[in-house]
Order: structure tokens, then C-alpha cells, then sequence
């Protein structure tokens, strides 16, 4: 539960999802990257698929479910906006690229369907999309927000350059966060 | 120009008294008024309780599951507020956000024994309230329009919040002006 007060800033799914996978997986230390200046601080830290079993597990989701879940890259992103002005987060102004290719989040609709397929009862699917971060947001001066973000699991590093317009002025350059070297995580060898 | 100093207080006044608690404590931000969606949820024994538009008080709606760890330490802080605001001019709708009865009965029970929550069983009206995550609150006016939300979990219990709250709960709405 240590590393659960670094992240006491983060109020909202952020925090749960920290807590709940921590517990759940104390043997497994994916590496966690970090961002701060004095307008954001980001960070993102890879999930293992037995972190994200577990923790679904707990919410009593079906076993066809979970094992939906292990197909995914899963990383949970916390944003907090130092700034005074309100920044929009849209994930479709983020980017993921490896060497060769660029990426794609498995979006909301794409869970939606996958949940469909399995006839997921409604219940668990609202839950899954709680716990995903908000596709787009403004964030208010001071706001912490988090979620989770799903890729198709890959084996190479890739980056992650994530774009925030400022509202006080739609002139202004947007802020942009470099994070590379992400990887899936993977679960420890048994 | 004294005349037009005094009648542009004279406006001004009206606009002071509609939802008089004008400073939001650090967390509750003023938005520009929307209706709120609609809200009938039975609780754990079976009783339902809706949104009216017509009952002319203030209502705090808020949605919270177990996992969310923020939620964890708010609740406590909620149950001491509907306590403390019982005589109060506002209804409090609590509602869990798809858990099962079991889920949400052990938790309660560890944290806020006391409060009164409802079910949204599949989700479906946390949907359609669009909260920017969990926990989320909206403070809902007596026409049934949301003025305020409160950005992640609050210390409800300190007088800073309980204050504003019973200051909006006191103002009265443009409708009762009239």
C-alpha cells in the first residue's frame, strides 16, 4: 500500500484502480513513468493481464470476460492539470508509434462489441467503462482525473506523445508529453 | 449619474439573491445551468425515489462504486453531512453505480453504515448523468437544473461545505422569486 501515497493527489478512478492493482499484485512492479512541470503532471504505469484479472476478478466479473481482458494492453494513465487554465485531454490527438508502425487505442466501441460477443450483462460492461480513461475531458484548474487505456498487446517498445489544446487561448501551442520506451507489461514468469 | 449607479445595483440585487452561495468552495465548480437527466432508482429495500422537478429543494446527487478508492473516503464525510443537513432544505440521492447488493452492503457497512443508498443495478442512469468519473456529485436546483458539480471526493463534513450547501439551500430559485 506504499505506493499508494504517491498517488494520494489523484482523487478519481486514478486512485482506485492504484490501489486495487497494488494489492492485487505486489509481486509485479511494472515500471512506472512520470511526468511534471508546473502545468501537468502525467503519469502512466503498464498493467500485467494478471493485475487487470485480478482486479476484475474482484468485481466479480464473468471468466469469458477476464480472459477478454488478457488479449489487451492495459496502462493506467493519472493526469493532474497544475495549471490555471482548463486543458483538454481528446485521446484521439494522442499518438502511439513504434519503429515501423503506428498504433491504435482499442476504443470504447471496440469493447463495446466485444462485450456484445459475449453477452456481457450491462452491470460489468458500465464498469469496464468506468474504470477506461475518459476519451475526452476538460480538465479544470486543479483537476485529477485517470483511467485506463487499452492497446492491442505488442512485444516492441512504442511512444506515447500525448497532445493537450489550453482553452484560454486556441492560439496557444498545445501541451505535448513525450513518454517512450512504453512497453505492455508482462505477467511474471511463473 | 448617481441615478444609474443606484438603478444598476438596484438589477444587480435580484441576481445576488437567485443562488445566493456564489463562492464555491474549492471543488464545486458553477457550470452553466442544464437540466438534469432523470433519476428514479429503488434503494436496497426496495423503495424508490425520484428526481422531481417540482419539489422545489435543492438536491445532491452523487454516484459512487466500491472500488473507487476516493469514494472510500468520501462516504464517511457524506454520511456525516445528510446527518448533519437532515433539517435541511435538500435531498441527498446516493447512488451506487452497478454493483451487486452483496458489494455495496459490505462496504457501506465498513464505511458509512448509515447511508441510505440507491441501486443503479445496470449503470444505465450514471450513463445518462455522464459523470466526468468516480465518485462525481451534481448539485441539482429545485427546477431540476444542474448548477454545480464537484470535482472528485470532498471532505463534505467540514463547515467550509456544509456551509455553502445550507446557503443554497436557503436561496431561493428565480420560480419562487416570481
Amino acid at each position: 500500500m506504499n505506493s499508494l501515497l504517491l498517488h494520494t493527489k489523484y482523487p478519481s478512478t486514478f486512485l482506485l484502480l492504484i490501489c486495487a492493482l497494488t494489492i492485487s499484485s505486489a509481486q509485479a512492479a511494472p515500471k512506472r513513468h512520470v511526468f511534471k512541470n508546473p502545468e501537468i503532471k502525467m503519469v502512466v504505469i503498464p498493467r500485467t493481464a494478471q493485475q487487470m484479472a485480478a482486479f476484475y476478478e474482484g468485481r466479480e466479473f464473468p471468466i469469458n470476460a477476464i480472459n477478454a481482458t488478457r488479449d489487451a494492453c492495459f496502462f493506467t494513465i493519472g493526469i493532474h492539470n497544475k495549471s490555471q487554465s482548463i486543458l483538454k485531454l481528446n485521446t484521439n490527438n494522442w499518438t502511439f508509434t513504434t519503429a515501423t508502425e503506428t498504433l491504435s487505442l482499442l476504443s470504447r466501441a471496440h469493447w463495446i462489441q466485444r462485450w456484445k460477443k459475449l453477452n456481457l450483462p450491462q452491470r460489468f460492461q458500465s464498469t469496464f467503462r468506468w474504470t477506461l480513461l475518459p476519451n475526452q475531458l476538460d480538465f479544470q484548474p486543479d483537476e485529477h482525473e485517470g483511467g485506463n487505456i487499452t492497446l492491442a498487446r505488442i512485444n516492441t517498445p512504442f511512444t506515447l506523445t500525448a497532445r493537450f489544446a489550453k482553452e484560454m487561448n486556441s492560439n496557444a501551442k498545445p501541451l505535448i508529453i513525450t513518454f517512450k520506451n512504453l512497453r505492455c507489461a508482462e505477467d511474471p514468469a511463473p | 449619474m448617481k441615478k444609474i449607479l443606484i438603478l444598476l445595483l438596484f438589477l444587480a440585487l435580484p441576481s445576488v439573491s437567485l443562488y445566493a452561495a456564489t463562492d464555491a468552495p474549492k471543488g464545486i465548480i458553477k457550470i452553466t445551468p442544464r437540466m438534469a437527466p432523470p433519476l428514479s432508482l429503488e434503494n436496497m429495500d426496495g423503495n424508490k425515489f425520484t428526481l422531481s422537478t417540482k419539489n422545489r429543494r435543492w438536491a445532491f446527487v452523487h454516484f459512487w462504486a466500491s472500488w473507487c478508492g476516493p469514494c472510500r473516503r468520501e462516504m464517511p464525510t457524506i454520511q456525516s453531512l445528510i446527518q448533519d443537513m437532515s433539517k435541511d432544505n435538500i435531498d441527498f440521492f446516493i447512488v451506487n453505480t452497478a454493483e451487486s447488493e452483496d458489494t455495496i452492503f459490505n462496504f457501506l457497512g465498513a464505511v458509512a453504515p448509515e447511508v441510505n443508498t440507491l441501486l443503479d443495478r445496470d449503470g444505465l442512469t450514471t450513463e445518462l448523468w455522464k459523470p466526468r468519473g468516480l465518485p462525481s456529485t451534481y448539485l441539482v436546483d429545485p427546477n431540476g437544473q444542474i448548477q454545480y458539480v464537484v470535482i472528485g471526493g470532498q471532505d463534505w463534513h467540514k463547515p467550509l461545505y456544509q456551509n455553502f450547501l445550507k446557503q443554497l439551500s436557503t436561496a431561493k430559485t428565480q420560480d419562487q422569486e416570481k
